[in-house]
């Protein structure tokens, strides 16, 4: 008893000093910055997640809330849910219809392509390889006037319609699989390939047997990359659009929602929403289960992977 | 499986001004274990994969079995590759990567079975099949490399640097595990290597390169006991190299050498050269004599530290010249009578006295 009264007594910090060293948090990531990071994503995503909840408005405001109705404006509205309305209903089909033949396209397109210009070298080489950056920094007005203009003009037995906007989205496209796969290439080497070689195998197996099964999670997250590209696209598919029965998604929403928009309108790009995500969902899903094995080694790609989004 | 000759013949490789490979010319018989040793940068892996057909010769030729195959692409050449990184394919598992090069060839479905155990068998690997290579540790993918390679009976197997990557306990065991299988085999090794310790003690004989150029091809006995230039004596970490000046042979076939001021005979190395280079000695040939003693290859010099070893005694001397050498001296039991302080004559027996060929390649220890 006695030496607990005899013990020196300090202060317990005060309430405004935990808070300040909670914040501040000498031990791990400063709060501070966690904090502002989550105030950030929910000022992002509110928007998007108040367009969403409208869409389950059981009224016809799409800015006053009259109780919630799960499926009124994407099924049992007979003449303005997503199905009842033929024009959304045909919106919906064109995206899906650009998405996938875009994605099937483009893909192939681009594996050849990143094959070809990693390895090439040489002055036309890196050309090349610069010129494949140019959708990523154009502006996508001038990318979309820039095709309107050469399928108007140039291309003249190509009508404006689905073909040309396939075309399109292909050209844009492109390069995203380009720098996917090269990105891939680069992180999987030319060991591989030169021990294909060195066993004997001729450069179309080498290419058949090690390199594209290599490149799977890239081909993949490709196609799924595109696919999301494709069906956000608002600006080319509207350059190249043949009137309303190209109208696409995107371009709905928008001539509906400068009209008397319904929550119809929010149904369908929350669909659209769903359908985004689930193929980045998939994407990233399928690739970190292709390249298990070589996270847990570290020794291939770890540089390509750590760098993100693109090699996905 | 006879055969395995390869020559490489003024062999070059330039990448833009530099020459990675500098007029080699090699010749290594069928079934030698033959080392590529020198530092990082020295142009070790491009010969290796000029053997292989990676990179294509600026110029010369590369003869395997007395045929030329320079201009023939990898994968018709018979000689097979393990990499330094092994370089298994990670979505095949283990079955499947030692069995890819003899699908290749069309081997039937049951030979290439076969065949695949028994390498399996030889790189004690059995049951480990169905594994990928992500599930094995750096010694058993090492051993899945090699196998992969020697499953094809390859005439001549190349190996850069194959046991880099592992530790050191592990390195020890396989290099004794190695040397067996390549006498078990009977193929010809070409062996990549930046350790001396592992060259001298798994190679028929030694090739050490610096700067793309060969410095010296021996057995490893010669390589370190008769070390023909500067280069390799330094490489090796030879003791008691010393400053010298040689003004080429006498009448008696020996080498008239300068050590620091004082005339001396090199009896062993070659007995032609002239100008600045470097002599050696080994420690238990050096004699210290009285002060004063007479007679040619003699140097005054100062005991500096004495050192017993058991059955020897170190002695490190200050010569005259300014270099230190070390002497060693067998312990007979009899006082050895020089102790630290104590001023000697030092006699560098001209009949064990090297002189060395001075190439002018920069030395590692001129570095540190
Ligand atoms: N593809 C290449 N391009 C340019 N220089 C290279 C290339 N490959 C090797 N070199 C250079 O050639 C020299 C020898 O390299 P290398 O054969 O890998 O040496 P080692 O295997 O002995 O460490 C080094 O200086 C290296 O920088
Ligand atoms: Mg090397």
């Amino acid at each position: 008893m006695t030496a607990v009264t005899e013990r020196r007594r300090i202060a317990a910090p005060s309430t405004a000093q935990r808070i300040r060293n909670w914040i501040l948090n000498p031990w791990g990531e400063p709060r501070g910055l966690v904090v502002i990071t989550w105030i950030y994503v929910a000022i992002s995503i509110v928007p998007v997640v108040v367009a969403i909840m409208f869409s389950f408005n059981a009224g016809r405001s799409v800015t006053a809330w009259q109780g919630f109705s799960l499926t009124r404006w994407y099924l049992d509205d007979p003449r303005s849910s997503v199905i009842g309305d033929p024009r959304l209903q045909h919106a919906l089909l064109q995206s899906l219809k650009l998405a996938g033949l875009t994605m099937l396209i483009a893909t192939p397109l681009g594996v050849m392509l990143a094959l070809g210009l990693a390895r090439w070298r040489g002055r036309l080489a890196s050309a090349s390889n610069f010129i494949m950056l140019f959708p990523l920094v154009t502006p996508e007005l001038v990318m979309g006037v820039s095709l309107f203009l050469v399928f108007v003009n140039l291309f003249t037995f190509i009508p404006l319609g689905t073909t040309a906007q396939v075309m399109g989205h292909v050209t844009f496209s492109l390069s995203y699989v380009v720098v996917i796969v090269r990105g891939r290439l680069f992180s999987i080497g030319r060991q591989y390939e030169e021990a294909a070689a060195d066993l004997g195998a001729t450069p179309w197996e080498t290419l058949r047997l090690v390199v594209l099964p290599l490149l799977l999670p890239a081909i993949f997250s490709s196609l799924m990359m595109v696919f999301a590209i494709s069906i956000d696209d608002f600006v080319i598919s509207a350059w190249l659009s043949c009137g309303s029965s190209c109208d696409t998604v995107p371009i709905r929403v928008y001539s509906s929602t400068r009209g008397a928009p319904l929550p119809s309108i929010n149904a369908l790009a929350t669909v659209m929403v769903a359908m985004t995500l689930t193929a980045i969902g998939i994407a990233w899903v399928v690739h970190r289960y292709m390249t298990r094995g070589e996270r847990r080694t570290g020794k291939q790609g770890g540089m390509t992977q750590a760098m993100g989004a693109f090699d996905l | 499986m006879s055969g395995g000759e390869i020559e490489l013949i003024d062999l070059n490789k330039h990448f833009g001004p530099h020459r990675a490979v500098d007029n080699i010319n090699l010749q290594i018989p069928g079934g030698e274990f033959f080392s590529l040793l020198g530092s990082s940068g020295c142009g070790k892996t491009t010969t290796l994969r000029m053997i292989a057909g990676f990179e294509r010769p600026t110029s010369g030729q590369i003869v395997l079995d007395g045929a030329d195959m320079t201009e023939t692409p990898p994968h018709k050449r018979h000689v097979n590759t393990v990499f330094q990184s092994y370089a298994l394919f990670p979505h095949l598992n283990v079955f499947d990567n030692v069995a890819f090069g003899l699908r290749r060839q069309k081997v039937e479905p049951d030979q290439v079975k076969r065949r695949v155990n028994e390498a399996l068998e030889l790189v004690q690997l059995t049951s480990f099949e169905k594994r990928k290579p992500a599930q094995m540790s750096g010694g058993q993918q090492q051993r899945v490399a090699l196998a992969r390679a020697l499953v094809l009976k390859p005439a001549v197997l190349l190996l850069d640097e194959p046991l880099g990557a592992l530790d050191a306990r592990l390195r020890k065991q396989l290099q004794v595990e190695l040397k067996s299988l390549q006498q078990q085999v009977g193929i010809t090794f070409v062996y990549v290597t930046h350790d001396q310790e592992e060259a001298l003690t798994m190679s028929d004989r030694i090739a050490v390169m610096s700067n793309g150029r060969i410095e010296q091809v021996a057995p490893p006995e010669e390589i370190y006991e008769a070390p023909a230039t500067v280069f390799v004596a330094d490489f090796l970490g030879v003791s008691n190299l010393m400053d010298a000046v040689a003004s080429g042979s006498d009448a008696t076939g020996r080498c008239k050498v300068k050590v620091g001021g004082f005339d001396c005979y090199a009896g062993r190395g070659s007995a032609d050269a002239t100008g600045t280079t470097k002599v050696t000695i080994r420690p238990e040939r050096v004699r210290l004599e009285p002060k004063g003693t007479g007679g040619e290859n003699r140097i005054p010099g100062t005991v500096q530290r004495w050192v017993y070893l058991g059955n020897s005694v170190q002695l490190i001397v200050g010569l005259a010249t300014g270099a230190k050498i070390q002497a060693l001296m067998q312990n007979t039991g009899e006082e050895i009578p020089y102790r630290e302080g104590a001023e000697v004559a030092v006699h560098l027996p001209a009949t064990a006295l090297r002189i060395l060929e001075d190439t002018g390649a920069p030395l590692a220890s001129a570095e540190d």
